[in-house]
């Protein structure tokens, strides 16, 4: 491990968590957390049930402030800070399970995603400058593109709850891609998908860290986890178990006899 | 396109239309398809209920009201002070009420009605009490009086035209989809990066506009304004209207604006049973036609159409 991080210090963690802690009630839900995520990487979190892992993302995403402890983007504190906020700076997600804009459109949904990187308000919607069409255009423009990216242009106008759901994935990961994020966070991408689905998401993961975008998802499919993370962070019990290659994963005792092999 | 040829339709109806009774009505409609087009964004769209939007076509009205009639203000000044004043009302009530969410902020709005609908009647002094504001003036156009009639008319329609463009506009915009993401998701919305609650409170102070604007043309048309127009019925009322033309349509809002101020004089002919029977109606509507009146023809069109071509495509079997 250290041999991993020395290879390539000179590059800045994208996000860092210092001594993370979060509690409800009496429930010590994380404890102590620490770890780095380097930039175009694909990062995971794994762990049983109730290890903590949905809970450290809705910190990361400003969805819950931490008790204790510092999450650093760019170098920046953000912990506390709004979600809308961390969106515009680059931090995207996607849902464990799928939360569409149901009533819209495929490509509206996507629209939706690229909400951060607009700026027509009610002033620029009720004129229609010609700046607002041409944002619009060129908004439309990139969704198409990101559709055809995850193989759903031919879906654009279809209402989104129409479509089968793993489709409703691959379109859920393309409304966050819209707000050209620099950070990823997927929970749980592959529940509910099929072997088939769960290879093309891998093949899409790998696919968007080639576009420079880092990832970190939370994930119970160990083929999909192994096969493509670059660094996994183990968690059990709200605690930090082990961190390493999934390679030095696979033979960690301490994994194999608290979340391995007992599943 | 579809605005050019709504236009065009209010032009050849005003021409058409003489009897001062039937243009009369029309005016009324085109005031409440105002305050339908407003609770529209925030209900249909932003799927925010506001049960207490009376409170804003009566600050609207008592505004232009008070500044005409007891500073002799003009009624073109006393629309920028409507305007001015509603915003930051709106604004104000905005800024806790929207915290709430499904009945709570039914409950908020309608606690905030009922404070409105009791200043007008209480400060008599400023408002008249429930004996009402009586010699509310005409509006004038340079010379020319709008006080009645034709031209009243086409100038409820012009607003109204001008607030269906906004509408449209806003609906099929960044902000339009950012409205309906609230409404399917909320959660969803923020992680998409909307600031929820910051739009929230704009969609609301747009739609009390709305209705603020809808209350000085009803105050300069009738000349007279008493408490019990802007009371808790009527908020249900504008609710009727937005929920039986169908949510989140902008067309709806026109149709059930209309069939709520037209039902009411059909029904006459029924006398002592016609609240019977207009109850009955929208019953029927929502039985029959969930979606609202909009959404409901444009399925039967769908369906007629399906039905008429049947025999010309071949059956997938």
């Amino acid at each position: 491990m250290n041999a991993q991080e020395s290879s390539i210090d000179v590059r800045q963690p994208l996000l860092e968590v210092e001594a993370l802690s979060k509690s409800f009630g009496g429930i010590q839900a994380l404890y102590d957390i620490s770890f780095q995520v380097l930039p175009a990487t694909i990062h995971a979190v794994i762990g049983p049930n109730g290890a903590g892992k949905t809970t450290l993302f809705n910190m990361i995403t400003g969805i819950y402030s931490p008790d204790e402890g510092r999450i650093l983007y760019r170098d920046k504190e953000i912990q506390g800070k709004k979600v809308h906020e961390l969106v515009s700076r680059g931090i995207a997600r996607t849902f464990q399970n799928v939360e569409l804009f149901g009533s819209m459109s495929v490509i509206e949904n996507v629209l939706v995603g690229r909400h951060v990187r607009m700026r027509c308000g009610f002033w620029g919607a009720m004129v229609r400058w010609p700046g607002v069409k041409r944002e619009e255009a060129e908004a439309r423009e990139r969704a198409m593109e990101l559709l055809r990216f995850v193989g759903l242009e031919g879906a654009a106008a279809d209402r989104s709850l129409d479509l089968p759901f793993g489709w409703q994935r691959f379109l859920e990961i393309a409304r966050a891609m819209a707000a050209q994020p620099s950070l990823l966070l997927l929970d749980e991408p592959a529940s509910g998908l099929n072997a088939v689905e769960t290879q093309q998401l891998g093949e899409l993961l790998e696919e968007i860290r080639r576009r420079g975008v880092t990832l970190l998802l939370v994930e119970h499919d160990m083929t999909l986890t192994m096969g493509i993370s670059d660094h996994i962070l183990v968690l059990h019990q709200g605690k930090r178990l082990a961190e390493g290659t999934p390679r030095e994963i696979q033979a960690n005792e301490a994994v194999i006899s608290a979340y391995l092999g007992k599943d | 396109m579809r605005i050019f040829l709504f236009a065009l339709a209010v032009l050849i109806i005003g021409l058409g239309v003489s009897n001062p009774y039937h243009l009369q009505l029309l005016t009324f409609i085109g005031i409440h398809t105002l305050l339908a087009l407003g609770l529209n964004m925030l209900m249909g769209y932003a799927g925010q209920i506001s049960l207490g939007h009376a409170a804003f076509y009566g600050l609207g009205a008592y505004t232009t009201g008070i500044l005409t009639t007891h500073w002799s203000c003009s009624p073109w000044l006393a629309l920028v002070a409507v305007l001015l004043l509603t915003t930051l009302v709106a604004f104000l009530v905005a800024l806790p009420m929207l915290k709430l969410s499904g009945f709570y902020l039914g409950m908020g709005t309608l606690g905030f009605g009922m404070i409105a609908f009791i200043l007008f009647r209480g400060w008599t002094g400023m408002t008249g009490g429930d004996s009402g504001l009586v010699g509310i003036p005409a509006l004038t156009v340079g010379p020319v009086s709008v006080g009645s009639g034709k031209m009243y008319y086409a100038l409820v329609w012009a607003v109204v035209l001008l607030c269906f463009t906004i509408c449209e506009r806003i609906v099929n915009s960044r902000v339009g989809r950012a409205l309906r993401a609230i409404h399917d998701s909320e959660h969803a919305a923020a992680a998409m990066g909307i600031d929820t609650a910051r739009i929230k409170i704009w969609v609301f102070v747009l739609s009390a506009l709305f209705a603020a604007v809808a209350g000085f043309l009803y105050a300069h048309l009738v000349s007279f304004i008493s408490p019990n127009t802007f009371d808790f019925m009527v908020s249900i009322r504008i609710v009727t209207m937005v929920v039986i033309g169908g949510m989140a349509s902008i067309w709806g809002a026109i149709l059930g604006a209309s069939l709520l101020t037209l039902l009411p004089e059909w029904l006459r002919v029924f006398s002592d049973y016609e609240m019977i029977v207009y109850g009955l109606v929208l019953m029927m509507v929502m039985i029959f036609l969930p979606q609202g009146l909009m959404r409901g023809i444009l399925d039967l069109y769908e369906r007629s159409r399906i039905k008429y071509r049947r025999p010309s495509t071949p059956s997938r079997g």
